[in-house]
């Protein structure tokens, strides 16, 4: 199995495990007792995804899913930073699960084309799921958008907050050249950046939510260097993310984390690392 | 018909075994009985989503994180049957869900109490399931038809979550030696609270939802059935029964009364227990944060799309 | 005039089940025709009439499909517990050895 394929599970899973890790926080206090019914199963679902990712990569490494899951130095993980931040309150839970949910769907369509044809069915029956999570994070936006004002500012700030943070969502992987070239990722990040850029401008501008980021980076002169500098758009119309720009959560594909991370994977591997070998 | 006729004819229609739904006619006292009843058993379930939950980021591998989610998920969903049986007595959701988080309302002493690691899923999964699912099972006869029919999905449920509890309990039985001691470490933690769980015996003469029907069976029945059930699994296992010590007497598993302290009982009743203040803390502030967000599920649309 | 749908109740145990619909111009006339329909026989101690323009459904009800394995909420995820409990039977023997 090539290197390239690899790192390209482990990306995935890696953000499909801490953000489902994120969200299945909720379970047991979210605001509204059927939401916290609901919204659990969506952190379910993440978590069976990122299962289903490690599945296909432990085949070929030897290792087990769940040493990939929580077996590894935190340095060792891939997912885009946005994954790790902390709940904060349900508008940023919200704004993320609405802009991971978008992400995961331009990424999956990708991948639904891939050479790997395990991993390509695999899209196919997570975007069937991921449908269901876009209409339940559509919903609540729409909900919160159109309610009493002390929402719907929570809401916009927060999806200012996320958005630039959810562009490195499409950081560009390790060894992203060869799972192209390899036919694994048909689309490359930075073309998959702009898609996402345009939908969820698209779809932001229709719920009249105003953003600086999405207006600077949606705007019609296809990805020209915003004002803020988010984004920078090379001559084939890919957009291009640099890490020194301020607001962008970058690194997390590299595996370089926040202190939010190390928190949370503490947490998360504690019962694992205590007692290696141990079977639960 | 005049009030000592109606509730004449009310407890004969009990006594023949009749079942009473939301819309008859009740005694007050059957009312507020039966409704606080019910709401001290959805206060239990939406306060026992908290314990799991602090356990939940620790989950030990990917089935079990979704396994162990999945399985507090059903508790909050329990939460919702039984606060909308409860709501149809008369007091709305709101109202007992801020009389909870401002801590005027009582949930299972079980809830009280920390956990440290692992093991205290294994326990709570397995033994206060297990306990519950005793008491509650005796309730899928009680005369208040609305609270069977939800106890009839909870308890299909809760042998679920027992399977689960006893699947992690076996792993961990089965496991290294440090395994076996986060068990027992967490039974010796545990088994007061556990047999606290059913109560003191019941005043059979004072009881007026037993008398009604409401519950079927005295504490100590249910504790007795609990100690018969699960005791001579706890000793196959090779494990230890801190005190109160369980003896056999006629080949059933008992204890001596007098040898419980009810002690930490009486504090968890005042809502002093040791973790109550702070849970209740968490509770009251994602419930005070979170106004907005109930109030834009209430309001109507302003804000044109 | 408008079409309820018509639910019935077979007991207190029971849960509420879809029985049918009528065709009537107010709730009072639906439920004495529901009646007559659905539950002359002794089907149902209750009964519920519901406009259908009230009642609401997803557009897509694949939706309502379960995609991925959720295995983990069924009994049946657990269904080796026979083995499991003598494998525990005689780890505890062996513990008990060891501690002796």
């Amino acid at each position: 199995m090539s290197k390239a394929l690899v790192s390209l599970l482990t990306a995935l899973g890696d953000d499909e495990l801490v953000l489902g890790h994120r969200h299945s926080e909720w379970t047991g206090c979210a605001p509204h007792m059927e939401e916290d019914v609901a919204f659990s199963s969506i952190a379910q679902d993440e978590i069976g995804h990122a299962a289903a990712y490690y599945s296909i990569a432990a085949a070929a490494t030897g290792e087990s899913p769940d040493a990939l899951a929580f077996g590894r130095d935190p340095g060792e993980y891939r997912h885009a930073i946005v994954c790790e931040r902390p709940n904060g309150d349900w508008a940023f839970t919200l704004a993320r699960h609405w802009l991971y949910d978008n992400a995961d769907d331009v990424r999956l369509a990708a991948l639904e084309s891939a050479s790997h044809p395990e991993l390509a069915a695999l899209a196919r029956k997570i975007r069937r799921e991921e449908r269901y999570h876009l209409i339940h994070a559509d919903t609540w936006i729409k909900r919160i958008v159109r309610g009493p004002v002390e929402g719907r500012t929570k809401l916009i700030d927060a999806v200012s907050e996320v958005y630039v943070q959810a562009l490195g969502l499409f950081e560009p992987v390790e060894e992203e050249a060869a799972a192209v070239a390899e036919g694994l990722l048909p689309v490359p990040s930075g073309e998959m950046l702009a898609r996402f850029v345009e939908r969820t401008g698209n779809a932001l501008d229709e719920l009249g939510l105003p953003t600086e980021s999405h207006k600077s980076a949606g705007d019609t002169a296809r990805f020209e260097a915003s004002s803020s500098g988010d984004l920078i758009a090379d001559d084939r119309g890919e957009v291009e993310l640099s890490s020194t720009t301020p607001g962008v959560a970058m690194g997390g594909r590299a595996g370089r984390h926040t202190d939010d991370f190390k928190e949370l994977w503490d947490v998360m591997t504690v019962t694992y690392r205590s007692h290696p070998g141990a079977s639960w | 018909m005049t009030y000592e006729e109606k509730l004449a004819r009310f407890n004969e229609h009990i006594e023949a075994g009749g079942k009473v739904e939301a819309n008859d006619w009740m005694p007050d006292d059957f009312r507020r009985g039966v409704l606080k009843f019910i709401e001290m058993h959805a206060n239990s379930e939406i306060m026992g989503a908290l314990p799991e939950r602090e356990c939940l980021p620790s989950a030990p591998t990917l089935q079990r994180k979704m396994s162990l989610c999945a399985k507090i998920q059903d508790e909050v969903g329990h939460a919702q049957l039984l606060y909308r049986v409860a709501e149809d007595l008369g007091k709305s959701r709101v109202a007992m869900y801020e009389d909870l988080v401002n801590g005027k309302a009582k949930f299972h002493n079980v809830f009280h109490y920390p956990v440290k690691h692992w093991g205290d899923v294994a326990i709570i999964g397995w033994l206060i399931d297990g306990a519950a699912l005793v008491t509650q099972a005796a309730l899928l006869d009680s005369s208040y038809a609305p609270y069977t029919r939800v106890l009839k999905r909870i308890c299909a449920e809760e042998q679920l979550h027992l399977r689960h509890g006893e699947d992690i309990t076996l792993e961990l039985a089965s496991g290294t030696d440090e395994q076996r001691a986060m068990f027992q470490e967490a039974l010796d933690r545990w088994w007061l609270a556990i047999i606290h769980f059913f109560g003191p015996r019941s005043n059979v003469a004072k009881d007026l939802l037993l008398r009604w029907k409401v519950k079927t069976r005295t504490n100590e029945d249910l504790r007795n059935e609990f100690l018969d059930r699960y005791v001579p699994k706890i000793y196959e296992l090779g494990f230890t029964i801190p005190a109160p010590v369980p003896v056999q007497e006629d080949a059933h598993w008992v204890l001596v009364e007098e040898e419980i302290d009810w002690g930490p009982l009486d504090a968890i009743k005042r809502n002093e227990g040791p973790e109550t203040a702070r849970r209740l803390a968490t509770r009251r502030h994602m419930y005070e944060s979170h106004r907005w967000v109930r109030e834009a599920l209430e309001e109507p649309a302003l804000h044109a799309a | 005039m408008d079409v309820y749908e018509v639910f019935r109740r077979s007991g207190h145990k029971e849960p509420f089940e879809h029985a049918g619909a009528v065709i009537a111009p107010d709730p009072e006339m639906a439920l004495l025709m529901g009646k007559e329909c659905f539950l002359r026989r002794r089907e149902g101690e209750h009964m519920w009439v519901v406009k259908r323009s009230d009642i609401h459904s997803f557009q897509d009800e694949s939706l309502l499909e379960i995609a991925a394995d959720k295995s983990y909420r069924f009994a049946s995820a657990y269904r080796d517990v026979v083995n499991k409990r003598e494998r525990a039977r005689k780890r505890a023997e062996e513990a008990k050895r060891q501690a002796s």
